[in-house]
């Protein structure tokens, strides 16, 4: 997969692309708008992530030049402003999905798989990790094409966690992934270990034991 | 200090001239009858003295001078005596009353013999000329002073008026308007200075008010990318291979930080966006349907269990998005400050919300409990601004938040509740 990270803060930028870029995906970078605008003519993109105040121009005119040129090519708009009316103009402009500064980069790593997800054709929505299987139109998993019971979290949880797959994560990243808004009600993230804990004991009594626990606090999903 | 007695201007100057007409017209009316009343006596005694003359000019001619009870008594007398003066009461068979005369009496010798001289006058008379004096006098002043008083009134009236006007026009000033304020000019040089001085600060409260605006809003975006940049980096130090336990720790409670910070910063925004009145959209909302749906959410969050009473429809005209958060910042402030197992109570009736969490005894300052950055007891973690949220939404929609202490009946243990209640309608 090919992704062009149009971000005009360069920490930023480069803590995007170290985090998305692995074996199967290619991070290019654009630091201003025109960089960013030429990039997306020239070449073809599977998500294009798009500050929207780049310091020559807009995110949102590169998201319509890209809805002209009639590519098909995923967006993620990035923006420092959490208003309503931004986020419906750019997602009424065309843009798959909006994210608001600042964000936990799993957060955004998992936001452009569900893109890649929606956008490729049929056949595809299976997501298998070993002799893990989720089908995300039923929203199933399956240990060895045997079904189990999850919760609703339960199962998002586990969806991040292969997203994510051999990364750490914290409590405060699965917490706010999961109950976004709500999860700031609360003071401390204890009601996460709940949650990771069934999901494990349900993984484990299939053999799939790949939730590990990383520095004590934080979680790991990795086959070792 | 006490507070002073608000009286209005108008009221105020007709009470100083209703005031001062009363003890004028009193004075005066004191003075006149005195001063009118010893003239009277100064006649009447001028009139006894020139009738006793008259009398003893006659009766050298002639001795033999008939009385004419009461007013003349002639008498022969063996004893000297000088002129008195004084009042006295004499039956009149003519009227046939005890009436008041003054009585001049005095001997005199005449041709040798000695005689006891008495002339009198009614008093009745003068009495009543002084009184009439008076009267008419006090008449004539009290219509003075009313015809004063109404052409007063009505002049002070319409020589305030322009002031009264701009008073209502600074009552009615909004701050945060973008609209300068505009002031009836006047011809009156105190009021037009007046009016120069109230518009200059008022155009200052407005600037100064966007600028406050703007800067709140300028620094909570700007904040954001700088937040964005540290998060990022600290989840790539969670992911380097040589991070230890306690640097992990490290980077998480930085992490949990900015996540406070974030909270923080986001609901500054939303206190700036309710107070720039953007949220316009109005739908007929059901209190109690969004109350389920929060506690629905909050059930995975935590143990605390919610006891909705009463069933009565509640429904609000509001901003969704504001109903919402509205309900959301009141329970999950009782999440946070109940005790550990005790119940969440709801309540709704036709025109309010209920919503009480157990709590230990009243809250100190508790017509602060929706003021911003408010923060009562040790809660390390909260922003101190969900309340005052409640309060902005209120303010903004015209409900009234209020806060309560209840102490619960059938407990002899030290324990209560605190009760926050929106009255969604008056």
């Amino acid at each position: 997969m090919k992704f062009l990270i149009a971000e005009d803060e360069q920490d930023l930028r480069d803590a995007i692309v170290n985090y998305l870029s692995d074996e199967a995906n290619i991070c290019e970078q654009a630091a201003d708008f025109n960089e960013a605008s030429e990039k997306l003519e020239l070449y073809d993109y599977d998500i294009a992530v798009l500050d929207i105040n780049l310091i020559t121009g807009s995110g949102l005119d590169l998201l319509k030049r890209l809805k002209a040129q009639n590519k098909s090519c995923g967006v993620i708009i990035i923006s420092a402003n959490n208003s309503l009316e931004n986020k419906l103009e750019g997602l009424d402009l065309g843009a798959d999905d909006y994210i608001t500064k600042p964000f936990h980069l799993a957060e955004l790593n998992s936001r452009i798989k569900a893109v890649l997800r929606r956008s490729s054709f049929g056949g595809n929505d299976s997501i298998i990790f070993h002799e893990l299987r989720l089908d995300t139109a039923s929203r199933t998993a399956f240990v060895n094409e045997k079904a189990i019971s999850l919760t609703r979290k339960e199962y998002d949880l586990l969806l991040f966690f292969i997203t994510n797959q051999g990364r750490v994560l914290s409590k405060a990243i699965i917490a706010e992934h999961l109950w976004g808004d709500d999860s700031d009600m609360l003071d401390n993230f204890d009601f996460i270990y709940v949650h990771i804990n069934n999901l494990r004991r349900k993984l484990t009594s299939e053999g799939a034991k790949y939730i590990q626990t990383a520095y004590g606090t934080g979680y790991k999903f990795t086959a070792i | 200090m006490k507070a002073l007695k608000k009286t209005p201007l108008l009221r105020k100057a007709s009470k100083a001239f209703l005031l001062n007409s009363i003890a004028f017209m009193l004075l005066s009316g004191v003075a006149l009858y005195f001063y009118t009343q010893s003239l009277l006596q100064n006649e009447i005694e001028e009139e006894l003295l020139s009738t006793k003359d008259r009398v003893e000019h006659l009766l050298q001619t002639n001795p033999n001078i008939q009385d004419i009870p009461p007013v003349i008594a002639i008498a022969k007398s063996k004893i000297q005596q000088k002129n008195s003066l004084k009042d006295t009461l004499i039956y009149d068979p003519l009227q046939d009353e005890v009436e008041l005369f003054r009585q001049l009496s005095g001997t005199q010798i005449i041709n040798g013999t000695n005689y006891r001289i008495t002339v009198r006058a009614m008093v009745i008379e003068s009495q009543q000329i002084l009184l009439a004096i008076v009267f008419i006098f006090l008449l004539l002043i009290v219509l003075a002073f009313v015809f004063l008083f109404y052409l007063n009134r009505s002049r002070n009236a319409k020589l305030w008026q322009p002031f009264f006007n701009n008073l209502a026009r600074i009552k009615s000033f909004n701050v945060k308007s973008d609209e300068p304020i505009h002031l009836e000019e006047s011809d009156i040089l105190e009021f037009d200075e007046l009016n120069q001085e109230v518009a200059h600060l008022t155009s200052k409260i407005q600037v100064d008010y966007r600028n406050l605006k703007q800067f709140t809003e300028d620094v909570s975006h700007e904040i954001q990318t700088p937040l964005a940049m540290m998060q990022a980096k600290i989840e790539t130090g969670f992911n380097e291979p040589d991070l230890s336990e306690g640097q992990y720790v490290m980077l998480s409670a930085l992490q949990d930080d900015i996540r406070r910070l974030k909270n923080l910063n986001k609901r500054l925004i939303l206190l700036a966006k309710i107070e720039n009145n953007q949220f316009t959209q109005e739908e007929e909302i059901s209190i109690n349907n969004i109350v389920v749906e929060i506690t629905g959410n909050f059930r995975e969050l935590t143990d605390t269990v919610f006891a909705l009473r009463g069933n009565t429809p509640l429904k609000v005209k509001m901003d969704p998005h504001l109903a919402q958060i509205l309900c959301t910042n009141l329970i999950s402030n009782a999440v946070k400050y109940t005790i550990e197992n005790q119940p969440i109570l709801i309540k709704f009736t036709a025109k309010s919300l209920q919503i009480s969490n157990a709590g230990v005894q009243e809250l100190k300052d508790a017509t602060q409990v929706f003021d911003r950055f408010y923060k009562e007891g040790n809660q390390k973690d909260s922003t101190g601004l969900g309340l005052s949220i409640v309060k902005k939404i209120c303010e903004h929609y015209g409900f009234s938040p209020s806060y309560s202490f209840k102490n619960k009946a059938d407990s002899t243990e030290n324990m209560g509740f605190h009760c926050f209640e929106i009255k969604f309608f008056t």
